[in-house]
């Protein structure tokens, strides 16, 4: 259940895991339920994905979803007003930022590296590490995060409560009512939902039948992706029978960010679990749309698609949480070529009207 | 009874370590310092020797780089093997010497100057290195692909990293004696290095005229070992009289 109270839990828990106190916040119980009001959208599912999972208490209807939109493009949600969503999440980069690590308010960077909201919506949890259960859980972070948007949230209610414009999307949205926070995630939350990109070619030719959707080369790619004694990459980027999101959601040590000593700099899923076996573990990313999205890894380590598949084959950097199926491949020079080949089938139909403007 | 949880056990222990201690001084609580050897150098001689090849040379092998197109590229004239360099004046080049026994309940620093091994080719330069335990090990890549560096230690703990070009070196260390260590990289088959890791300083790697010298010696009665990649081991007895300078000579056959 989506209950008020859960909400503000969590986005105290997610004020907490990015700001590290330095939040002057108080933060006030929602007392009222919210719903989305307005004309109900059934977000279509392109060929090779499954339909988008919604939940039951933010069903997207057209007004928060262009609610949700604007929000996302509006550097009003910054404390200097030079940062957007998009910044990070840019169209143009396929909604990442090509960077190795983002830059956020003042030009600070984080530590880790803009994950694509291209299909977020599958994610069973949210960023590297899963600390947020939802979409909506999530929008609350980067606005109030320092070193992204640094803008408490109730300053951003502030500002938006000010604006005439966003009181009348807010109100269309949800009906008539104050500005909270919890309206601004749920309507960035639906604007995401219709952020979905399949219609690949590898979708065309695994799902449609279409035996020419792929080059030779990408067939050979998937083969080799597929088989657990030569890539076996599907062990954790699964592809299913009637779909493919090419994450099993799970969470698994590489050996990415291994220092120059040997030790983990990042401990990933194990900051949330504080379980052994977590530590340096991170949430396994889609791959579609991989060839628009580099530099790859949680800290933007591997700049090419090549260099990816060579850190396959060399069996990641070794360490005491590494996955049992991390281990080095013996794949051929033109194998290596086939596997990057197939990722780069992997790029699909951008979503419609989720660019900014109308 | 239920166990403390440890974040409360913690801070209790934080809160007892600001009280006074009434024991004996801290530096006692750590492990003594070892007490290194130092070595007189009035008294100390020199082995020196020579690694002669005899016998038919193995002949030139191209290797196939086809695994990476980068690396083929940087080897116009194609590559070939190095597991066998005889130099021109019939000595044989990596031949890795040291003293293996004779220096027993010695302690020896470990210098801070590291060593460095690089990938640069798409080949470890150079082949062979000798290391002292403790010693740092700097691992490069001056390559424009990305490298996985994996040595297969089977006495010390065996590692693997990737490394992308223009990253910092790597800096590792050995604690036990290993000779040798064989080093491959994950991702190019094709290249090799070995590690000779002792404790002391007393080792070498034989160059472009197959020599080598060991200096700064104890007197004393020493076994001298000499290693080839091809060629397996040899050992000869020295003795190291005050200030003496001692010459020793060995030959390894082809095939
Ligand atoms: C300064 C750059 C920056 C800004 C601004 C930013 N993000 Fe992010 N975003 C990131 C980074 C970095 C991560 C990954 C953090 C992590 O996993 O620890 C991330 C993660 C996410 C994720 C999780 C995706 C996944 O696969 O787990 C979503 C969704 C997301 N951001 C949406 C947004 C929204 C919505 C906004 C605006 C309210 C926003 N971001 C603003 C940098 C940014
Ligand atoms: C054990 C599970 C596992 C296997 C097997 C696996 N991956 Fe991954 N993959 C992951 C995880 C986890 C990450 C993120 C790691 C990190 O950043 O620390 C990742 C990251 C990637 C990325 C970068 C994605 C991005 O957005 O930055 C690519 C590309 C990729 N994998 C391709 C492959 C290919 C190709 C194979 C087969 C050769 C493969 N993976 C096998 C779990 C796996």
């Amino acid at each position: 259940m989506f209950a008020s109270s859960r909400i503000f839990a969590v986005c105290a828990g997610a004020l907490l895991a990015f700001s590290c106190g330095t939040q002057k916040e108080t933060p006030k119980v929602v007392e009222t339920v919210v719903r989305p009001v307005g004309t109900p959208v059934e977000i279509g599912t392109p060929l090779g994905l499954p339909p988008v999972p919604i939940p039951e208490n933010n069903k997207p209807t057209a007004e928060t979803i262009a609610l949700g939109k604007k929000l996302y493009y509006d550097t009003l949600l910054s404390a200097d007003g030079t940062v957007s969503c998009a910044s990070c999440h840019s169209p143009e980069h396929g909604f990442t930022d090509g960077m190795a690590t983002s830059v956020g308010f003042a030009g600070q960077h984080g530590k880790r590296s803009a994950p694509t909201v291209l299909n977020a919506a599958y994610n069973p949890v949210q960023f590297w590490d899963g600390r947020a259960a939802t979409l909506e859980d999530q929008a609350a972070g980067p606005i109030a995060n320092p070193v992204e948007m640094n803008l408490s949230h109730s300053a951003c209610v502030d500002k938006l409560s000010g604006n005439a414009d966003y009181r009348k999307l807010f109100d269309a949205a949800f009906g008539p009512g104050p500005v909270t926070i919890q309206k601004v995630q749920m309507a960035i939350a639906s604007f995401e939902r219709t952020v979905i990109s399949g219609n690949s070619p590898f979708d065309r030719y695994q799902y449609g039948g279409d035996r020419k959707a792929m080059s030779a080369a990408a067939i050979r790619g998937l083969a080799l992706f597929k088989d657990t004694g030569k890539g076996n990459c599907v062990k954790c980027h699964t592809i299913d029978e009637k779909y493919a999101l090419f994450t099993d959601g799970k969470f698994h040590n590489l050996g990415v960010g291994v220092n120059s000593e040997g030790e983990l700099t990042d401990l990933g899923r194990y900051d949330v679990t504080h379980a052994e076996a977590d530590k340096g573990a991170f949430r396994t990313p889609t791959l579609r749309n991989i060839a628009l999205t580099a530099p790859y890894m949680h800290d933007g380590s591997a700049k090419t698609l090549r260099r990816v598949v060579d850190f396959y084959v060399g069996g990641g950097s070794s360490n005491p949480q590494l996955d049992k199926e991390i281990k080095e491949l013996h794949l051929s020079g033109p194998e290596r070529e086939d596997l990057v080949a197939f990722l780069e089938a992997l790029t699909g139909e951008m979503p419609a009207n989720a660019g900014p403007g109308k | 009874m239920r166990k403390l949880p440890i974040w409360i056990a913690a801070a209790l222990l934080a809160g007892c370590s600001s009280a006074p201690k009434p024991e004996a001084p801290k530096a006692d609580a750590r492990p003594a310092a070892p007490v290194y050897f130092k070595v007189d150098s009035a008294t100390a001689g020199t082995v020196t020797g020579k690694i002669s090849f005899t016998g038919r040379k193995p002949a030139k092998k191209k290797i196939d780089v086809s695994e990476d197109p980068q690396c083929a590229k940087m080897h116009a004239g194609g590559l070939y093997d190095e597991a066998v360099v005889v130099n021109p004046n019939g000595t044989l080049s990596n031949v890795f010497v040291y003293i293996k026994q004779g220096l027993e309940g010695k302690t020896f620093e470990p210098p801070t100057e590291p060593v460095t091994i690089d990938q640069s080719g798409c080949w470890f330069r150079p082949r062979v290195i000798g290391i002292q335990t403790g010693q740092p090990l700097n691992v490069t890549n001056s390559d424009p692909v990305t490298h996985n560096i994996h040595p297969l230690a089977e006495i010390n703990r065996a590692w693997n990293q990737s490394q992308e070009p223009g990253s910092e070196p790597l800096k590792r260390r050995f604690k036990e004696r290993e000779v040798m260590i064989r080093v491959k990289c994950n991702i190019h088959s094709w290249m090799r290095a070995w590690i000779g890791a002792v404790e002391h300083p007393y080792f070498a790697v034989t160059g472009a005229d197959g020599t080598f010298e060991l200096k700064n010696v104890p007197p004393g009665d020493y076994m001298i070992e000499v290693w080839h990649e091809q060629y397996g081991k040899q050992e000869q007895k020295v003795t190291v009289k005050p200030s003496g300078r001692e010459e020793l000579a060995f030959t390894f056959k082809g095939e």
